[in-house]
């Protein structure tokens, strides 16, 4: 790929404007740089949870901009701008992705149908780019991919009058985005406390970074900083299905005999596997891959001819596929048939067993996705779109995925309302006022008002040493979180479903509903609801299969 | 000298002493409890039997008074000087009731009106009592009939029910044939309108059910009647009507559903019917 993707020579001095082939080039080199560094944004998680993996978001949203406009012959630069972005926001996904979409969108909304750009349009599109976005969140937070958005559009602004290469300004664009990534801890206190630097803006320095890359020649498909500290080294090895060539996941630690050639060690191990990430620290080098079964040795003898192999973990992903599988009950939900004027829920459940539970209360569609899956703005399109009435009402079920069915209700010509549950029990609660023949306006409301009516409690691990909310955090420790917000850290999954109602007052309400996960047992949870129920006397305790990844038990507590 | 005699049936849960003081008549229907067969408020009381119902090895079932019920009837109120007859009754599409009335009125061409209510319980129940009332005033017949098709858009009747049991095994209630909360304990409202039972949201545990039940009320606005009606939840019935507290022209009725309904809903059941002012 590096070969075909060096820019000609001729492309590379007489840069004062750049047409739509030439977007089409730059589109292709941001996306091949964001997902050389995509485990990079990824590990920018701020939360100790599963995140939403804002850089494979960023990537996918990149990616169907980019199937968009790969078989394109169109020249001119505003139609090639909006092809882009009309890609970029069908299959945006997760808040990160949205937001890119909407830069996207704003950018080339301000070139509309210019042939070709020069620097002052450029300028102007940053700016268009830069207050779409913005207008595109409710609340709008500081230090995030927002910030580097106008930070890349006051610095255009300040150049372009001063100089009419485009390489010149892209030069000092990406500049621009990378010290507004470098400053995100300080206008963001989480970011700081977490001790990273905003992930969406990461993403974003990477896809300007790799434009300008390519402009210069240099290679987009080795990534040169994927040395990662060892203690943020992150194995989401939850997969969801197991892809051919990922029949093993090897980890060695080594120490190299000399310095490691990053780019020599990388090309080496792509010739053996997938998913490979390198971290260091102490001198102590830790390589993570995938590989198929015949490659199964190949990394640990590759490491112990380049240095000395201290540790090896080797874990069968297809075995460890199958036992999931047969833990979790994968049968699809009957959806409830519906009628011309009727309204229909489409709701975003992060596991069959929620998705049954959603269907079981009148749900019309059910779209996969959830924390560190979001779905694209399309998934949520096509679940509904094909359904016989205008009324539609979608609930994300998670904070991440809320901006993403905005964005469908916007593309959607039918009557769409965004209730924005942030949890799988907000949107259960929401459910109940379901009312498929009722006043549209009405129901939405009813809903809306119903979100605050429950609390969601989440156990899950921690994918990383943090300090939160004044809550010391181990990796893979068990933590437990009350709307969101993180209370503590456990030995084990009872305690910290304990630990949770204790802190939510459970014993003043009614009801508490276990929907306990993938990796749940179906006889451990009754067992640990069974403590619970003696703990809990006076409260009904329901246990609800959910199989949702990352998430040992989602918790309703009404 | 025109006299005008009401009938309705036992589903329109009229208490008795409204019954009689209005000469309203009241078809009972009929309850089949384990092979035996009772007149609906006789020989079990609707405490008892709501007491006994979750323990009921096969469910009840329930039965309309035959056609010849009610020609028996039409025949003596018209022989003792009634010159007409309105029959009300509950809504034709949830019972077979409109029909034995209908099929028994043809034979007395134009002296029985037989009338569809669209409604149950006190749905019902509050047609019969403007109807007794607009009579007593002096309304004559075609008047009773143009006033009595005016009311049903007033009257406002709905449910929470404590399980989904029993109307699911009903089979009453077309759309509860699906998977509707096979999975969670949910409480179910219905609302009935014109004949029709319509889903009217759920609510998760019963306290938030009350809740959303008295809020329904309230937005109601204005009354100008009320009932609370319930399958033996006596107590929280009494509660809901002393936290509403709502200024109505009439005093409000707290009535223990007949158990013709109630074997369709189940015990623990609370819920209303309203004639708006």
């Amino acid at each position: 790929m590096s070969d075909s993707m060096l820019a000609p020579i001729s492309e590379i001095n007489p840069i004062k404007s750049i047409n739509g082939r030439m977007l089409q080039k730059l589109i292709k080199a941001g996306l091949t740089w964001l997902r050389t560094n995509q485990q990079i944004v990824n590990t920018l998680n701020v939360f100790p949870v599963p995140d939403g993996d804002t850089g494979t978001n960023m990537v996918l949203t990149m990616q169907a901009a980019y199937d968009e406009i790969k078989d394109s012959k169109e020249t001119n630069f505003g139609k090639m701008a909006h092809l882009v972005a009309h890609g970029a926001l069908m299959g945006a996904r997760g808040n990160s992705g949205v937001i890119l979409s909407q830069l996207w969108r704003g950018f080339a909304r301000a070139l509309d149908n210019l042939p070709v750009l020069e620097n002052k349009d450029l300028a102007r599109a940053l700016a268009e780019a830069r207050d779409t976005a913005y207008k595109g969140v409710v609340r709008p937070v500081e230090g995030t991919i927002l910030t580097v958005a106008k930070d890349i559009a006051a610095e255009a602004e300040l150049i372009s009058p001063v100089t009419e290469d485009f390489i010149d300004l892209l030069e000092r664009v990406v500049q621009a985005a990378d010290r507004s990534v470098q400053n995100t801890p300080a206008l963001l206190p989480i970011l700081k406390e977490a001790g990273v630097v905003d992930s969406g803006g990461k993403g974003l320095y990477f896809i300007l970074d790799g434009m300008l890359r390519y402009i210069k020649g240099q290679a987009l498909d080795i990534s040169i900083g994927t040395v990662q500290p060892l203690s943020e080294m992150v194995f989401l090895n939850t997969l969801e299905t197991v892809e051919p060539g990922q029949d093993y996941e090897v980890i060695v630690d080594f120490r190299p005999h000399n310095s490691l050639d990053l780019p020599v060690f990388y090309g080496t191990l792509e010739q053996m596997g997938t998913s490979i990430q390198v971290g260091e620290g102490d001198g102590i080098y830790r390589l993570h891959i995938h590989v198929p079964t015949p490659n199964l040795y190949s990394p640990i003898d590759y490491t112990r001819s380049i240095g000395t192999v201290t540790k090896v973990a080797i874990e069968n992903l297809v075995d460890q596929m199958e036992n999931k599988n047969q833990a979790c009950d994968e049968t699809q939900p009957i959806v409830s048939p519906i009628e011309p004027g009727q309204i229909a829920v489409v709701a975003v459940c992060p596991g069959a067993g929620i998705a049954r539970v959603f269907a079981s209360l009148g749900v019309s569609a059910v779209v996969d996705g959830g924390q560190s899956m979001n779905p694209s703005t399309q998934m949520i399109t096509r679940a509904f779109e094909n359904l016989p009435t205008d009324k539609i009402i979608i609930l994300p079920n998670n904070k991440n995925i809320i901006l993403a069915a905005n964005a469908a209700r916007e593309v959607s010509v039918k009557d769409v309302a965004v209730v924005p549950s942030k949890s799988v029990p907000q949107g259960l609660a929401a459910m109940m006022r379901l009312i498929p023949d009722g006043d549209f306006k009405g129901v939405v409301q009813e809903m809306e008002l119903a979100l605050d009516e429950v609390q969601t409690g989440e156990i899950t691990f921690a994918t990383r040493k943090v300090e939160i909310d004044g809550v010391q955090v181990e990796e893979g420790q068990i933590i437990a979180l009350l709307n969101g917000k993180l209370i503590c850290s456990c030995p084990n999954v009872e305690e910290a479903l304990l630990s949770l109602l204790s802190k939510a007052h459970a014993e003043q309400y009614e009801l508490i509903t276990l929907f306990y996960g993938a990796d749940i047992l179906k006889t451990e949870a009754a067992s640990i609801a069974e403590n619970i129920q003696a703990h809990f006397q006076d409260q009904v305790v329901e246990v609800q299969e959910g199989c949702q990844p990352h998430y040992h038990f989602i918790v309703a507590i009404e | 000298m025109m006299k005008i005699s009401l009938v309705t049936d036992s589903t329109c849960d009229l208490p008795d002493d409204l019954v009689k003081k209005h000469d309203i008549h009241v078809v009972p229907n009929l309850i089949i409890i384990q092979g035996q067969e009772y007149q609906d408020g006789k020989g079990i009381s609707r405490q008892e039997f709501y007491e006994r119902l979750p323990g009921m090895v096969s469910p009840p079932t329930t039965a309309t008074a035959s056609s010849g019920t009610y020609q028996q009837l039409y025949e003596d109120l018209l022989r003792l000087g009634s010159t007409k007859i309105i029959s009300i009754h509950a809504a034709s599409a949830l019972s077979g009731i409109f029909n034995a009335a209908q099929t028994a009125a043809q034979v007395f061409n134009q002296h029985v009106f037989v009338i569809d209510s669209g409604q149950i319980s006190l749905g019902l129940g509050f047609q019969v009592l403007e109807a007794a009332e607009a009579i007593e005033q002096g309304a004559n017949f075609e008047k009773v009939i143009e006033y009595l098709g005016k009311i049903p858009e007033r009257i406002r009747v709905m449910a929470m029910l404590d399980t989904l049991e029993y109307v699911r095994r009903s089979g009453r209630v077309s759309w509860m044939s699906a998977h509707l909360g096979n999975l969670m304990r949910i409480k179910l409202f219905l609302e009935v309108k014109a004949g029709e039972v319509l889903r009217s949201g759920e609510a998760r545990t019963r306290r938030k059910g009350i809740e959303r039940l008295k809020q329904h009320l309230v937005q109601l606005g204005p009354l100008q009647r009320l009932a609370i009606l319930h399958t033996n939840a006596l107590y929280e019935a009494q509660q809901i009507l002393a936290d509403i507290d709502q200024k109505l022209p009439s005093s409000p009725l707290v009535v223990n559903v007949t158990t013709v309904i109630g074997a369709h809903i189940g015990p623990n059941g609370l819920g209303f019917a309203a004639v708006l002012a």
